[in-house]
């Protein structure tokens, strides 16, 4: 195991560029608490976080104008940062046949209610999701290309080798990730 | 012994100052014009620096030691992801810029991972090149000592290490900076531009080691006094690279093709030899230059003294 004297610099050094990191990514707020643990001998690195809510769910409302049409919904997007997602979400649900992107800011979705539509949201739980595991890439050495993932809705983990991932360091993981989500937030 | 300085001043009546730098026996390097401001490199004999200063104080200019000048280092980062780009890897780079070095930053192809990280011939080769090279590597202590001083052994030119963690000494490398590792942000907090001098004083000091070799058996010319032959070349004149003739320790970087122009180079005439005989020419493992390694003094006089008995 990775002595906090021996490589005391390495411990100072990933603590404060993970930090950094999910400051640029703006989900600093979102990781109450982080372990990073690493053997060079062995080797393993392993990054734990325990995750924070996401931001509260975005309804449609929040970012586009709904009109009825006569063929459905016509959607007017007020805020363009969320149109991708949104597209995302409209295709999943209504089907590629029935979505009309008529202009950058405006959709059409045939056969939906201004009701229904209304009531929809979109999940930021998986952009956050993204984006710490974007983080993860950042920081992670970047030789450890054999990576094992546990993640549930409190708390994510990541180990990763250089080659063979032994049984081991899976438990090493699985023991992380129990600790992480009854951690207490940093 | 020349000494090179830069001029960083204005361009009104900056004539005056090529003309005094050729009066005085000296060559201009490199000149880099923003505007009206004006950077211009000179190498110009150690003694005649007075009176370059008080031309430069006339032109309202001032003069600015760059140690590092009439030099093309390598910064060699274990790959070219962001884990080591764009800091600090080029951050040191520009640092060494700064005190007048030519720099080129390189990625190993597979220099990541511990027992993984590797160098190959080719890019040993590419390094050997310049005329030191740094590298820069990260935070594991274990990973350094035990793994990453593998990257820079039988190189040929000096090196210089940059790590993080605290290291007494390294095999293979004739200077080691720490305190540096991995970075995400640029390097601009006072700890870190400390570091960066750090490093930068280090390749100093291998820079110095290196001359001092070379003056032991002086070289033939000065790379300067080859440099403003070959830049009358049409083909040098022609090539819109930034720097087309860039100048080693011992000899220079042209940037025109080897095979297209090996014997225009070669009929350069240089105190009455040619430099095909006061230098050695081959291509360079980066397409599209020539390098020119100067042979030394002895050599010239020797090589003479054999043509002469025949």
């Amino acid at each position: 195991m990775m002595s906090e004297e021996d490589e005391s610099f390495a411990y100072q050094n990933f603590d404060t560029i993970f930090r950094q990191i999910l400051q640029e990514l703006g989900v600093s707020r979102s990781v109450e608490a982080f372990r990073i643990m690493a053997d060079p001998d062995e080797p393993y690195f392993l990054i734990a976080m325990k995750l924070g809510r996401a931001r509260s769910a975005v309804r449609v409302l929040d970012m586009a104008q709904l009109d009825s049409h006569a063929d459905g919904t016509s959607i007017t997007i007020t805020d363009e940062g969320w149109a991708p997602a949104l597209l995302t979400k409209l295709w999943q649900r209504y089907g590629r046949d029935r979505v009309e992107q008529l202009t950058r800011f405006e959709l059409l979705v045939r056969g939906a209610t201004v009701e229904e539509l209304s009531d929809l949201e979109l999940d930021p739980g998986e952009e956050l999701k993204t984006k710490l595991l974007d983080a993860v890439w950042r920081l992670f050495p970047e030789g450890f290309k054999v990576r094992y993932e546990l993640a549930d809705d409190k708390a994510m983990t990541i180990i990763g080798t250089e080659h063979d991932m032994k049984e081991k360091w899976i438990e090493l993981a699985r023991r992380v990730q129990q600790e992480m989500c009854v951690a207490e937030a940093a | 012994m020349y000494e090179v300085l830069m001029y960083d001043g204005g361009v009104y009546k900056v004539n005056e100052l090529y003309e005094l730098v050729e009066d005085v026996g000296g060559f201009v390097i490199q000149k880099t014009q923003i505007q009206v401001q004006i950077m211009v490199t000179m190498a110009i004999p150690e003694e005649e620096r007075p009176a370059i200063e008080a031309k430069t104080r006339e032109l309202g200019g001032k003069i600015v030691n760059v140690p590092l000048a009439g030099t093309e280092i390598a910064v060699v980062a274990p790959t070219l992801g962001r884990h080591h780009m764009p800091h600090p890897t080029c951050d040191i780079a520009e640092q060494l810029r700064r005190l007048g070095a030519i720099t080129v930053v390189m990625g190993l192809a597979r220099g990541k991972g511990r027992r993984t990280a590797q160098i190959n011939a080719d890019e040993k080769a590419v390094i050997e090149e310049y005329d030191a090279a740094v590298f820069v590597l990260g935070n594991f202590k274990d990973c350094i000592v035990e793994h990453k001083v593998r990257l820079f052994e039988d190189i040929q030119v000096p090196v210089a290490a940059v790590c993080g963690p605290q290291i007494p000494s390294l095999p293979n490398c004739e200077a080691l900076v720490c305190g540096v590792g991995r970075k995400v942000e640029r390097m601009r907090r006072e700890e870190e531009i400390a570091r960066l001098d750090e490093v930068s004083e280090a390749m100093e000091r291998v820079i110095k080691a290196r001359r001092k070799e070379l003056e032991e058996d002086p070289l033939f010319v000065h790379p300067a006094e080859v440099k403003d032959r070959i830049s009358e070349l049409e083909a040098v004149q022609r090539s819109l690279r930034p720097a087309p003739v860039v100048l080693h320790l011992d000899g220079l970087r042209v940037k025109i093709p080897y095979q297209e122009w090996k014997d225009q180079i070669a009929a350069v005439e240089v105190y009455g030899h040619r430099l095909g005989d006061i230098a050695t020419l081959s291509d360079s493992r980066l397409g599209g230059s020539t390098l020119i390694k100067i042979k030394t003094r002895s050599e010239v006089e020797a090589q003479d003294g054999k043509a002469g008995a025949k």
